[in-house]
């Protein structure tokens, strides 16, 4: 026998995100998706704006609110689902299959993230077009690019952190308690509905920790019109996050992937 | 041989027994549930800080509602479901127990578990707000809360006669949840929201039991005209209406389906 049995980087990457949305995405169906993507983010920033209309603080204005939770949507495909992905792997009983595959990993990664970086892109993107319009944000409209380049390295971060907890879900026997954790924390401890300097210091130094802080700081500065001099820092950390995310998610998946295949206990978790 | 009712009490306390030794088996479902009501609380409580202090009250009863939401409405919405993904539905129906009573006994449960949670809210945000709640009268706070429980209950038992006929059941509680919170007030008096949409929030019983728990709760708290009494009143009505509503709708569904043999094509 000869040739190189192993798939190509590209056949992986593409087979995963055409695949991903039917099988281990496959809770995602399109209803879920319309309404993560239209109606989520509406009520989640009409929620949150009346709170601050009946609060009247004013570090929380109503407009500040609703671009924090426009942001903030982008957990519901980038986290919550992608998170997901390790559980549905176990319980349709593919997961050893798919450890002892010759597939490359990183693009095996890579394209289980495409499909949510994309609706994950379309829910920030009409959350904040729900913003500007129907809540009266403040958009400087010359900004549009700098907007796009923040929302891009945004949600792309945001799936990557979402890998990672897809990563630490290897080990436990179910991911939705993690992924209900990263999926509100957010509200909490990235600057959403107050600024970050309101808490505690422990926990501004874990919301400096977490993507969606520096992702929303650098969209609060896109709608306004930042100078590039200003956002350039704010895109570095973002993509920053991204990077670190994507590697710690494969050195996981590796790390558990070794244990697994020397103990065999992966469908023990 | 047994006779009606002591057939149903049978199947209401063994799906009540079945609904509580789920819980027990794995009792950390109870803290996803619970995890959005305390950040939700707790993120609220943060926007009202250097309000008055009584908006800590706010707070507090929109977590708890939210944390109730969560183990009643959704969880006894959401055993239709459950059932269907089992292969459960359709044995269960055709039991000669009505499947009312089975639904019943897991809202029991849901109801206590509920009240478990709404607790667990009041502590952690009453630790973080590091003084004590500004409550007057304690014991009606408590009765009040079990009344909104109950109101949330019957809202749960409507749409799990309903969702018998859908596979959209967990779509319409996920992506309908805001919604819900948002059309309800649980976390502020439906009065700030726009009057065309009040007579929507009035259709549902936890919108008067929320005004009530707070005209009880918080002084000079401005909601609806009616003021407590009317809100109790409200609640006990439509409560009762709703009750009956889901008897009659569980009965006809389980009659439709039973006659038709169509269940599986929901």
């Amino acid at each position: 026998m000869g040739g190189n049995l192993r798939p190509s980087f590209w056949r992986v990457f593409w087979i995963n995100a055409l695949f991903a949305p039917k099988t281990s995405l496959g809770f995602m169906r399109i209803d879920f998706i319309l309404g993560t993507i239209f109606i989520i983010p509406f009520t989640q920033m009409l929620f949150f704006a009346f709170v601050a209309q009946l609060a009247t603080n004013a570090s929380s204005p109503i407009a500040y609110v609703v671009v924090g939770n426009a942001v903030a949507t982008v957990t519901y495909s980038a986290i919550f689902s992608v998170c997901q992905t390790t559980d549905s792997e176990k319980n349709a009983g593919t997961m050893e299959h798919l450890l002892v595959s010759p597939a490359n990993r990183l693009a095996l990664y890579f394209g289980r993230g495409l499909i949510p970086i994309l609706i994950s892109l379309a829910t920030v993107s009409i959350a904040l077009v729900y913003a500007v319009v129907l809540f009266g944000a403040e958009f400087a409209p010359g900004a549009a690019a700098e907007l796009a380049v923040s929302i891009v390295l945004t949600a792309f971060a945001m799936v990557g952190f979402g890998l990672l907890l897809g990563g630490v879900a290897l080990f436990f026997r179910t991911s939705i308690i993690l992924g209900n954790i990263f999926l509100f924390i957010g509200l909490l401890l990235s600057g959403v509905n107050f600024p970050v300097s309101a808490l505690p210091v422990p926990l501004q130094w874990v919301g400096w920790g977490l993507p969606l802080t520096w992702g929303i700081a650098s969209i609060r500065a896109g709608l306004a019109g930042a100078p590039i001099g200003e956002l350039l820092p704010l895109w570095g950390l973002v993509g920053l996050c991204a990077v670190v995310a994507f590697g710690l998610s494969i050195g996981l998946w590796e790390t558990f992937e070794r244990r697994a295949l020397s103990t065999g206990s992966i469908a023990r978790f | 041989m047994a006779t009606r009712s002591s057939s149903r009490g049978r199947g209401l306390m063994a799906s009540l027994r079945l609904a509580v030794l789920q819980f027990l088996a794995d009792p950390q479902w109870l803290v996803p549930s619970l995890i959005a009501p305390v950040i939700f609380g707790l993120v609220s409580f943060e926007i009202f800080r250097g309000a008055d202090p009584v908006f800590v009250l706010y707070a507090i009863i929109g977590g708890a509602m939210m944390s109730m939401w969560g183990q009643t409405l959704y969880g006894s919405g959401w055993a239709t479901g459950q059932d269907r993904e089992l292969g459960t539905l359709e044995p269960t129906l055709t039991a000669p127990t009505p499947y009312l009573y089975v639904v019943l006994g897991r809202v029991i449960w849901n109801t206590v578990s509920g009240l478990i949670g709404g607790a667990i809210v009041f502590v952690v945000v009453t630790v973080s707000y590091g003084r004590p709640v500004p409550l007057d009268n304690p014991i009606s706070f408590v009765l009040l809360l079990v009344l909104v429980i109950v109101s949330l209950a019957a809202v749960g038992i409507v749409f799990s006669a309903a969702y018998v006929y859908t596979r959209y059941a967990g779509f319409i509680q996920n992506i309908g949840e805001f919604a819900f919170y948002v059309g309800t007030g649980c976390m502020f008096p439906i009065v700030l929201l726009p009057f065309w949409s009040n007579p929507v929030s009035l259709l549902f019983p936890p919108t008067w039991a929320l005004d009530a728990l707070r005209y009880a709760a918080i002084p000079g708290y401005g909601g609806l005209s009616w003021g407590f009494w009317g809100d109790l009143a409200g609640t006990l009505g439509l409560t009762g209406a709703y009750l009956a509503i889901a008897g009659t709708v569980f009965v006809r569904v389980e009659r439709h389906v039973l006659e038709i043999g169509d269940l599986s094509d929901y």
